[in-house]
């Protein structure tokens, strides 16, 4: 396995930046030849075009929301192979990201370069914590399924922990463990669905997980009233069903292919050789120290058909040391998210939900 | 079955068809009349609570809410309702106030002029509502103590959460009904029919300007010009210029090159002002500028963004006459440079309600507005009083709307 680490998460923090700054200057210039709007921007925060940087914290990010509310591609409309959208919570705002043929075939490269890094090359069995009616209804595809779907492509002979009508089927889930539990087995699924559908009833059932891999995603926002925290949720899967090898991950539409992988000793995020993260004072925009927490910009070389290489998100988080934890490079952990900026107007009455 | 909590005055939760029997009715002791006794007293008493040093300290925009109640005040709004030649005034109705949800006051200025007029009425409270309209509502159950008993009978605010069957009912029984909060608001609430006679009183999305005199700033005093900032300020800064009249755009007027120079000299003072008042500017809110500010320019409508700390933003215009209107986060100002207020006559739609101005003469301000004449801009207003409620909002003479003319000819 560590060969294969090394090929993704291989480099050390001075030599990452090396490598990183000439190609987010090759591709701040891609961007600005090939999306206007893009390069307005740019210019109109006197940023010179061809002038190269001297740190990651300089190059030029973009808010998260901008693709929210603006066209933003760099591929003529006669390329554009695939939209892909966000899922808003309420619907109302989603984030469109456009991609051509290259891009859809490099995110899924990307993201499976990553993931063998704690997977291995081997596609393994793979236990879905989701329901199959999320990627079989077509007319309400979401953002979900597309990630079940994306992910599904790293294992094989799935099954679904969850019926049609989302309630666990533990026949399913014990026949899946009856079949390939005595192996390394896969489990995938969105961190709140893992924990009510699979660690509750593996815990119900004695059902041993221990040869599982866990790669999960979404957010502790929905476990914060369960008390669950990271460090929690992986004490009581080790406790309860023997499950280990369990790697968080922190990724977005806006930045798909680029996932940020918890490693093996758990509670710190990692940055592949690809991709790198800043973050930043919310009052200086400076790039804040070590242990000190801020907004966090996920910076990757894998978006060229649309400007989204340096994104500044509207989550905080916090580094907790470089090139000194399981993997080279910065680590650091999600903290939550901001809150939204709501404004006093007089434009309100029915916003909120409602004439609540 | 539809019920709704009654905030003033305080009492248990009430069906709505009980309550406007209630308001329909003939109160006891005779209706009110246009500018009664009874309700400029108890809104004097009102007034004298939320002037209390308390109050007012910690709700500057109660302070204003109070002068603006004051008796004198009063006197002279109601002086404005005075007929002449055949015509006799007399109270709406029954009205139905409709207020926004994050603008905490501007329920009582509606409702107290609609009351001056001598009506009935209903005041939808937001569920949101919180400080300033809590301690309006504490202030007016306190002020009822001492007040005349038809106060309680005519006047209601009331709350209550998504529900169509009251708000249908309300606006079936209503007179005038009266929607703030903008368009969606209006749109929503005109799903609810009205009976044939009665009329909405609406006030929609609106944008707001601020303009400087280039002249007028070189003649100014260096005092002058730090009040003029400290007014613009006030008028920006508060309510996180998001309400109607927030000023957003700034545009100089007059000599391009002296302009250059007053942009500087007033985005310091303004950086100064913003940091003695300890402005402090949320992350979420810095992002929502930087996102406003960006989008501004990804439409090739600003060439030149600049931020100082959080707090100030500027977007140089491209041309004046693509002047966003959307609201962009608190401290974010679009600036563009024009000859003369002609020019901005231009521009102006119906949607803009008020330009807040700077160093201009009365003269250059009416030739303005006779040069718009009435197409949009309701009011023009000097740095510093673009939040100040007027009985004429938004075009209309709200006492007169509020109140309605028999005539009398022999």
């Amino acid at each position: 396995m560590t060969a294969i680490v090394q090929g993704v998460f291989g480099l050390g923090q001075a030599e990452r930046e090396a490598k990183l700054l000439p190609a987010l200057a090759e591709l701040t210039e891609h961007h600005r030849d090939h999306c206007e709007p893009y390069d307005r921007i740019l210019g109109s925060l006197g940023h010179v075009r061809g002038a190269g940087f001297d740190s990651v914290e300089q190059v030029p990010w973009l808010p998260v929301r901008m693709f929210k509310h603006h066209v933003l591609k760099s591929v003529p409309d006669d390329e554009v192979f695939k939209v892909l959208t966000s899922s808003g919570t309420t619907g109302a705002e989603v984030s469109r990201i456009y991609l051509d043929k290259e891009a859809a075939a490099d995110q899924p490269r990307y993201l499976g370069r990553t993931l063998q890094a704690v997977l291995g090359e081997k596609r393994l069995p793979m236990l879905m914590v989701d329901t199959i009616g999320i990627i079989k209804n077509r007319r309400s595809f979401s953002a979900r399924g597309a990630g079940v779907l994306g992910m599904a492509n790293f294992g094989r002979k799935h099954i679904y922990a969850l019926d049609e009508n989302d309630q666990p089927d533990v026949e399913a889930i014990k026949g899946f463990l009856a079949a390939h539990g005595d192996e390394p087995f896969l489990i995938f699924g969105f961190t709140f669905m893992v924990w009510q559908y699979l660690y509750e009833v593996a815990r119900e059932h004695e059902l041993d997980l221990s040869n599982g891999i866990l790669i999960h995603s979404g957010g502790w926002k929905k476990l914060v009233d369960r008390a669950v925290d990271n460090a929690e949720f992986r004490r009581r899967f080790a406790k309860d069903t023997g499950l280990t090898r369990i790697h968080n991950y922190y990724g977005m539409v806006e930045q798909l292919g680029t996932v940020f992988v918890e490693g093996p000793s758990g509670n710190s995020l990692y940055c592949p050789d690809f991709a790198d993260v800043v973050i930043r004072d919310p009052e200086t925009w400076a790039e804040q120290p070590v242990g000190v927490p801020g907004v966090i910009e996920v910076v990757s070389t894998v978006p060229r058909s649309y400007p989204g290489h340096v994104l500044l998100t509207e989550d905080l988080g916090v580094v907790h040391g470089i090139d000194d934890g399981d993997w080279p490079g910065k680590r650091f952990s999600v903290l939550g998210r901001l809150p939204r900026a709501e404004a006093r107007g007089c434009s309100d009455t029915f916003s909120g939900g409602g004439a609540a | 079955m539809s019920k709704v909590q009654q905030r003033f005055p305080a009492g248990p939760d009430v069906e709505v068809a009980g309550l406007v029997a209630e308001l329909s009715g003939e109160p006891a002791g005779g209706r009110l009349k246009v500018g009664d006794e009874r309700v400029v007293d108890f809104l004097v008493k009102f007034a004298r609570k939320l002037l209390a040093p308390a109050i007012a300290r910690r709700y500057p925009e109660l302070a204003s809410l109070g002068f603006f109640l004051r008796r004198g005040e009063i006197a002279k709004a109601l002086s404005t309702m005075d007929t002449r030649g055949d015509a006799l005034r007399f109270p709406r109705g029954l009205v139905f106030h409709v207020p926004p949800a994050n603008v905490d006051t501007i329920f009582v200025y509606s409702w107290a002029l609609s009351a001056l007029a001598g009506n009935p009425n209903v005041v939808r409270i937001s569920s949101r509502s919180a400080g300033a309209a809590e301690t309006v509502i504490e202030a007016l159950n306190e002020a009822l103590a001492e007040a005349h008993p038809i106060i309680a009978q005519t006047q209601r605010m009331v709350t209550y959460g998504h529900d169509d069957a009251v708000t249908a009912a309300l606006s079936a029984a209503c007179e005038l009904r009266v929607i703030w909060g903008g368009d969606r608001s209006v749109t929503e609430l005109r799903k609810h029919p009205l009976a044939p006679n009665a009329r909405d009183l609406t006030f929609p999305d609106r944008a707001s300007f601020a303009a400087i005199s280039v002249a007028g700033w070189l003649a100014a005093t260096p005092e002058q010009r730090r009040d003029a900032v400290i007014g613009f300020y006030n008028d920006s800064y508060w309510f996180d210029q998001a309400a109607c009249s927030s000023p957003r755009t700034l545009f100089w007027v007059g000599d391009d090159a002296a302009a250059r120079v007053g942009r500087e000299e007033f985005r310091t003072l303004l950086g100064e002002v913003v940091a003695s008042k300890h402005f402090v500017v949320e992350p979420a809110m810095a992002v929502q500028k930087r996102v406003s500010a960006y989008g501004v320019a990804a439409q090739g409508h600003a060439t030149e963004i600049r931020f100082d700390g959080n707090a100030v933003a500027t977007l140089e215009l491209v041309d004046p006459s693509a002047v966003p209107r959307e609201w962009l986060g608190v401290g974010t100002f679009p600036q563009a440079a024009l000859t003369s207020l002609a020019e901005f006559a231009n521009i102006v739609q119906r949607k803009d309600q008020t330009l807040s101005t700077f160093g201009f003469s009365r003269d250059e301000l009416v030739d303005f507005a006779h040069t718009v004449a009435g197409r949009g801009i309701d009011r023009i207003v000097p740095f510093g009083s673009a939040l100040s409620f007027a009985a004429v909002w938004d075009g209309y003479d709200l006492l007169s709307e509020f109140s309605r003319l028999t005539t009398v000819s022999v």
